[in-house]
């Protein structure tokens, strides 16, 4: 009766472990987390995107170059929302994704931007 | 004879002068209406007036940027397409309208609902044009302290947000990014093409801390090198480059001397 009560408590002590194991959660999703994960992906790399448009005349060029094509890739993600949210973020996408191609061309022209 | 044809002649020239006198003159706006903005890309269709936007209101305690670039508003009237549906999620003037917002101790009132049951004096606060509707707050009373400038809507809104009379906000928690501090950026001359006219002294400082740096570029101005994009007060009176903003919201084009203000050698 012993061994069965330890046996019991190793059981689930194991389940336990191996269900809050994050290896194990993402091979289950729910729908309601996978979406809500979907939506913080793109906001968060929208954000890390858009964040850098203060500083970005003084950004390396290899940096704005990803900064545009991270933008492109991010683009697709944005078309596929419901249609409010569609229009908002890309209209600030786009705008974002322009001023680093605009400064990029700048400074391989080795110019300063002109007002 | 004579008499009679100098008479004609006389009636001739006076009513050609007249004539001459009417018809193409362009009414300058009143003070309070310098930047009104009507939106009508759906409101007649939808059996609403369409909207009245007050631009002098929300200058008034917002940046440029935070509009333009943080809630996606377009710097053209009727260019974004807003919906009631976009501001019944919390977009565009749903974002600040959406009855739940605190400013200055007043909740801001709620834009527009898809609900049927809508209160419609609410619509009216905003889809207001032909309507007389009495506006919450009156210009001349609001800006009766603001220091003032002789043209478009009679405030000098730099002096008054120096003098501290306006307070802008840049930030909005949910919607805007938080970003690193600007650099400042120096304010530099440009050559104007008629001789003996003073050269413009273009505030970037100014202009970056209200609009940022995307809301010109690349949009408005293209040019990448200094001086490469040429530009003549036909094309800025004709609403291009600095014209998509002053003569209609920002300082008129008549006040010559805010931009040619770099004395003459």
């Amino acid at each position: 009766m012993r061994k069965l009560k330890i046996l019991a408590a190793v059981l689930t002590a194991a389940s336990l472990f191996v269900f809050f194991t994050p290896h194990f959660r993402q091979g289950l999703p729910t729908p309601g987390i996978a979406h809500a994960q979907a939506q913080d992906d793109w906001r968060s790399e929208f954000e890390a995107l858009c964040a850098r448009t203060q500083d970005s005349a003084g950004l390396p060029v290899e940096e704005l170059k990803s900064l545009v094509e991270r933008c492109d890739k991010l683009k697709p993600r944005i078309e596929k929302l419901e249609e409010s949210q569609r229009k908002v973020y890309l209209k600030r996408l786009q705008m974002c994704r322009d001023l680093y191609a605009f400064v990029l061309e700048s400074r391989e022209k080795n110019a300063t931007p002109a007002p | 004879m004579k008499k009679l044809l100098f008479l004609i002649l006389f009636i001739l020239i006076c009513a050609g002068v007249t004539a001459a006198q009417t018809g193409v003159k362009k009414k300058r706006p009143l003070p309070q209406e310098y930047g009104r903005v009507i939106l009508n890309n759906f409101s007649e269709k939808a059996g609403l007036p369409p909207v009245v936007f007050d631009h002098w209101l929300h200058r008034s305690r917002f940046t440029c940027r935070l509009c333009h670039v943080d809630i996606a508003f377009a710097m053209k009237a009727d260019a974004t397409n807003i919906r009631a549906a976009d501001n019944a999620k919390g977009y565009y003037c749903g974002t600040c309208h959406n009855g739940k917002m605190i400013y200055k101790e007043k909740k801001v009132f709620e834009s527009c609902s898809t609900k049927p049951s809508a209160d419609l004096k609410r619509c009216e606060r905003c889809h207001s044009l032909g309507k007389n509707v009495k506006r919450e707050y009156d210009f001349v009373e609001f800006t009766g302290r603001f220091p003032k400038e002789r043209f478009g809507n009679g405030v000098n809104w730099e002096k008054a947000e120096e003098d501290g009379y306006v307070l802008l906000t840049d930030y909005l928690e949910g919607v805007s990014i938080k970003r690193p501090a600007l650099a400042v950026k120096k304010d530099f001359a440009l050559a104007p093409k008629v001789e003996g006219m003073p050269e413009i002294i273009f505030s970037h400082k100014k202009h970056t801390v209200w609009n940022g740096c995307e809301t010109c570029h690349p949009e408005i101005f293209i040019g990448v090198k200094k001086g490469t994009t040429k530009y003549s007060m036909i094309e800025i009176f004709d609403g291009k480059y600095c014209g998509v903003c002053h003569g209609k919201v920002a300082f008129p084009l008549l006040d010559c001397q805010r931009c040619h203000s770099k004395p003459v050698q």
